[in-house]
C-alpha cells in the first residue's frame, strides 16, 4: 500500500514536472537531442568522448550536469567550463553565452577551424556564423540552422533536424 | 405417393448422378472453403505487413520531431495517411506516454488510448491495431499507435468468395455434363439388363437378347444373362415339343380308345338286340309246345321244357340289362334338379305292388334334391332299391331307410337296408358287370344292376361305395359332386 502511494506520489511528480517545463530544461535536452542528429566528419577516435563546453557564462545552473555521462551515437558526453576560447580546443559542443555576443566572428572562426558545433540563444547567432541557434517563438522553444557554417565545420547535419528547424541557412 | 419419392424408388441414373455430385460438390466446396481461408490468411499477413512498413517508416520519420517535441512536424508527417482510406486513428506519444500528435479520420474523435494499460494489438473486431516503439540509436523515444479499417481486408475476401464459388459453381456445371454423359456407361447397360428381363417375363420371349458393352463386370453379367435365356430358350422349345408331342399322343389315344368305345358299344347293342330275336322265338315256340302240345309230353318233358322257358326270360332279362347299361353308357345327359325324395317314393310304390306281402317299413329323408339326368338316376337308383327289396325277402321284416348328408363340396344319399348283406371282401367285384356275390339259387340277378348304377354316378361325376358285413344289412353311398349340382 506504501509502495503504491509512493509511486502515485512519484507519477504526480514527474507529470507535473513534465508539464511545467522550464525554458532552460527544454534547451538543455534540446542540446542533448542535437548530438544525436548531427555527425563529426573526422572524429578524433572512435568511441571518444563527445565534450560540451559552455563559454561564458552558464544559463543553464545545473541542469547540464545530467547530460555528463550520457551517451550519444555512441560517444560518451563530457561537460567542460572553460574559462577562454584558447582552452576550449578539445571541446566538440561550444556553448556561447549570451555575454560573449560581441567575440562572435572570433570564436566561429575558432570553432570552424576545430570542427566545433557552436549552440547559442543570442539572438542572430546564425547569421554571424554560428551553427545553431536557439529561437523562442511565443512559448515554444525552436532553433535555426546555420548549414554553411555547420559544413564549412566539417559537421553533419541529419536532414530530419533540418526539418525541424524554423530557419536553415544554405 | 410419398413413397415414390423415397430413394428406393430412384433409377439407377439418378443415384450415380447423386453419388457422382455429391462427392464432387463436396471437394468444390472443400476446395473454395480452403481458398479463402488461405486466401484470408494471406491477404491478411500482407495487410499486416504493408502497415507494418507504413508504421516503420512514420516511426523512423517521427523520431526527431518527437525528440523536439515539434507537433507542427509531427501532425505532417502523420497527416500524410490521409493518402491510406482505411487508417482510422493514429497516436503518436512521447516518452513518456503523452499524446503528441493524433490523427482521426472518420469524424468520430475517439481518444488515443491510455499507454498505461498495454492495448489490445492485431485484428481485433473490424480493426487492425498496431503499437510501435519509436526508436532511435536503440533508444525508445515514444510510441507509434495506429488503427486500420479491415473493410478493404472484408471487400477483397468478399470478391474473392463470390468469384472462387462462381468458378465452382461453373466446374460443378461441367462435372454435372460430364457426369451426366460418364454415368451412362454404367447405367445404360443395366437399364437394357433389366428391361430385357422384364419384357423376357412379361412377354415370355425368350429371343430378347441384350448387347454386351466391353468385358467389365456388366459386360459379363450382360453375356451371362443372355446364355441363360438361350438355354432357357431352348429348353423351353424342347418342353414345347415334348407337350406337342404329348398332346398329339393323347389325342391320337382318346380317338382310338373312343372308336373303340363306340364299336363295343354299338357291337354290345346290336348283340343284345339281335339276341332278342331269336330269343323270342325260342320263347315263343316254347310257350306253344306247351300249349299245344303239352299233354303228349310226360312228366319230363314237361319239366325240361319248363327250364327252356324259364332260362329264356332269364336270358331276356340279361340282354335287358345289357341294354340298359349300354344305354346308360352312350345316351346323351339331359341335366336338371331333381327332387329324389319324390322319385324314390314312386319307385317304392311300385316295388311293394309287385313283390311278397312282407312287412315293410321304408323311411325316405324328404326333400333330398339332386341335379342330373333323371331317366339315368332314376335307373340308378330303382336298382339301388330292387336290390335292398331283394336281399331282405327272406327277413321277417323289411326295413330301408333314405338320408342325405350335404358337404359344402359334395352331397351323399346313403341307402341303408337290414338283409344279407355281403362279406367285404369282394367289395371289389361288386359294380363289375356280371360279378355276383350270390348264386341265382339263393337270390336271382344278372350281375348287371350295380355294374349300370356306378355308370350312371360315374357320368354324373360321382362315386360311390358300400359297406356291409355278413347277414347286417348293406349300406350304399352316393356321392354326388357339387360342381353337377349348379
Amino acid at each position: 500500500m506504501k509502495f503504491l502511494i509512493a509511486l502515485l506520489l512519484c507519477a504526480l511528480v514527474g507529470a507535473s514536472n513534465a508539464s511545467v517545463r522550464s525554458e532552460y530544461e527544454v534547451k538543455a535536452a534540446f542540446l542533448y537531442n542535437f548530438t544525436r542528429f548531427i555527425t563529426w566528419t573526422e572524429p578524433q577516435a572512435d568511441g571518444s568522448d563527445l565534450e560540451i563546453c559552455v563559454l561564458g557564462q552558464d544559463p543553464f545552473g545545473d541542469l547540464l550536469e545530467q547530460l555528463d555521462g550520457r551517451v550519444s551515437q555512441g560517444r560518451t558526453l563530457g561537460l567542460a567550463y572553460p574559462a577562454s576560447l584558447s582552452d576550449s580546443e578539445n571541446c566538440q559542443i561550444l556553448f556561447v553565452g549570451s555575454a560573449k555576443s560581441r567575440d562572435l566572428p572570433a570564436i566561429t572562426d575558432y570553432a570552424t577551424k576545430h570542427q566545433m558545433l557552436t549552440i547559442s540563444e543570442i539572438p542572430g547567432f546564425v547569421e554571424g556564423g554560428g551553427v545553431i541557434g536557439y529561437v523562442k517563438e511565443g512559448n515554444v522553444i525552436r532553433f535555426e540552422i546555420n548549414l554553411k557554417a555547420a559544413q564549412s565545420a566539417g559537421l553533419h547535419v541529419n536532414s530530419r533536424l533540418l526539418e525541424l528547424a524554423v530557419r536553415v541557412i544554405r | 405417393m410419398m413413397e415414390r419419392w423415397r430413394w428406393q424408388y430412384w433409377p439407377l441414373k439418378t443415384k450415380l448422378l447423386l453419388l457422382t455430385l455429391s462427392i464432387s460438390t463436396l471437394g468444390i466446396l472443400l476446395v473454395c472453403t480452403s481458398l479463402v481461408v488461405v486466401e484470408n490468411q494471406n491477404y491478411q499477413e500482407q495487410l499486416e505487413s504493408e502497415l507494418h512498413v507504413i508504421a516503420d517508416i512514420l516511426a523512423e520519420q517521427s523520431a526527431a520531431a518527437l525528440l523536439f517535441e515539434d507537433d507542427q512536424q509531427l501532425n505532417t508527417i502523420i497527416s500524410s495517411l490521409r493518402q491510406i482510406g482505411t487508417i482510422e486513428q493514429v497516436c503518436v506519444y512521447n516518452v513518456s506516454g503523452q499524446v503528441m500528435s493524433a490523427l482521426n479520420e472518420s469524424g468520430n474523435a475517439r481518444a488515443c488510448p491510455n499507454l498505461a494499460v498495454p492495448p489490445e494489438v492485431g485484428f481485433v473486431g473490424d480493426f487492425y491495431r498496431l503499437l510501435k516503439p519509436v526508436t532511435l540509436d536503440g533508444d525508445t523515444v515514444g510510441q507509434f499507435y495506429l488503427i486500420s479499417r479491415l473493410e478493404v481486408l472484408r471487400e477483397h475476401i468478399q470478391a474473392f468468395i463470390v468469384v472462387t464459388f462462381s468458378i465452382g459453381i461453373g466446374i460443378q456445371v461441367v462435372l454435372a455434363w460430364v457426369a451426366l454423359r460418364l454415368q451412362r456407361l454404367v447405367s445404360e447397360p443395366v437399364f437394357e439388363l433389366s428391361d430385357a428381363a422384364e419384357r423376357i417375363a412379361r412377354d415370355h420371349d425368350y429371343s430378347i437378347r441384350v448387347p454386351v458393352y466391353g468385358k467389365d463386370e456388366l459386360g459379363r453379367l450382360g453375356s451371362a444373362f443372355n446364355e441363360m435365356i438361350g438355354t432357357i430358350q431352348q429348353q423351353n422349345l424342347k418342353i414345347l415339343q415334348s407337350r406337342d408331342d404329348l398332346e398329339r399322343t393323347v389325342a391320337d389315344r382318346t380317338s382310338e380308345l373312343s372308336l373303340a368305345n363306340r364299336e363295343l358299344e354299338a357291337f354290345s347293342f346290336s348283340v343284345s338286340h339281335d339276341l332278342r330275336q331269336p330269343l323270342r322265338a325260342i320263347e315263343g315256340f316254347g310257350q306253344a309246345l306247351e300249349e299245344d302240345c303239352g299233354d303228349q309230353l310226360n312228366e319230363t318233358g314237361r319239366d325240361y321244357l319248363h327250364r327252356i322257358r324259364a332260362a329264356t326270360v332269364r336270358m331276356g332279362g340279361l340282354i335287358d340289362g345289357l341294354l340298359v347299361l349300354s344305354r346308360v353308357s352312350r345316351q346323351a345327359m339331359e341335366v336338371k334338379q331333381l327332387d329324389l325324395s319324390a322319385m324314390l317314393e314312386e319307385i317304392v310304390e311300385e316295388l311293394k305292388e309287385t313283390t311278397d306281402p312282407l312287412p315293410t317299413d321304408v323311411s325316405i329323408q324328404p326333400g333330398i334334391r339332386v341335379v342330373g339326368d333323371g331317366r339315368m338316376i332314376r335307373v340308378a337308383f330303382q336298382n339301388l332299391l330292387e336290390n335292398a327289396w331283394k336281399y331282405t325277402s327272406k327277413n321277417d321284416h323289411r326295413r330301408i331307410d333314405v338320408m342325405a348328408c350335404e358337404a359344402p363340396d359334395s352331397i351323399t344319399v346313403a341307402i341303408q337296408d337290414n338283409g344279407v348283406g355281403f362279406d367285404m371282401k369282394y367289395v371289389d367285384k361288386l359294380f363289375v358287370a356280371f360279378n355276383r356275390l350270390h348264386t341265382p339259387a339263393q337270390f336271382v340277378g344278372t350281375g348287371l344292376g350295380l355294374a349300370t348304377v356306378d355308370r350312371v354316378v360315374r357320368r354324373h361325376f360321382g362315386e360311390i361305395y358300400a359297406e356291409s358285413s355278413v347277414d347286417n344289412g348293406a349300406c350304399f353311398f352316393v356321392k354326388f359332386p357339387s360342381s353337377m349340382q349348379k
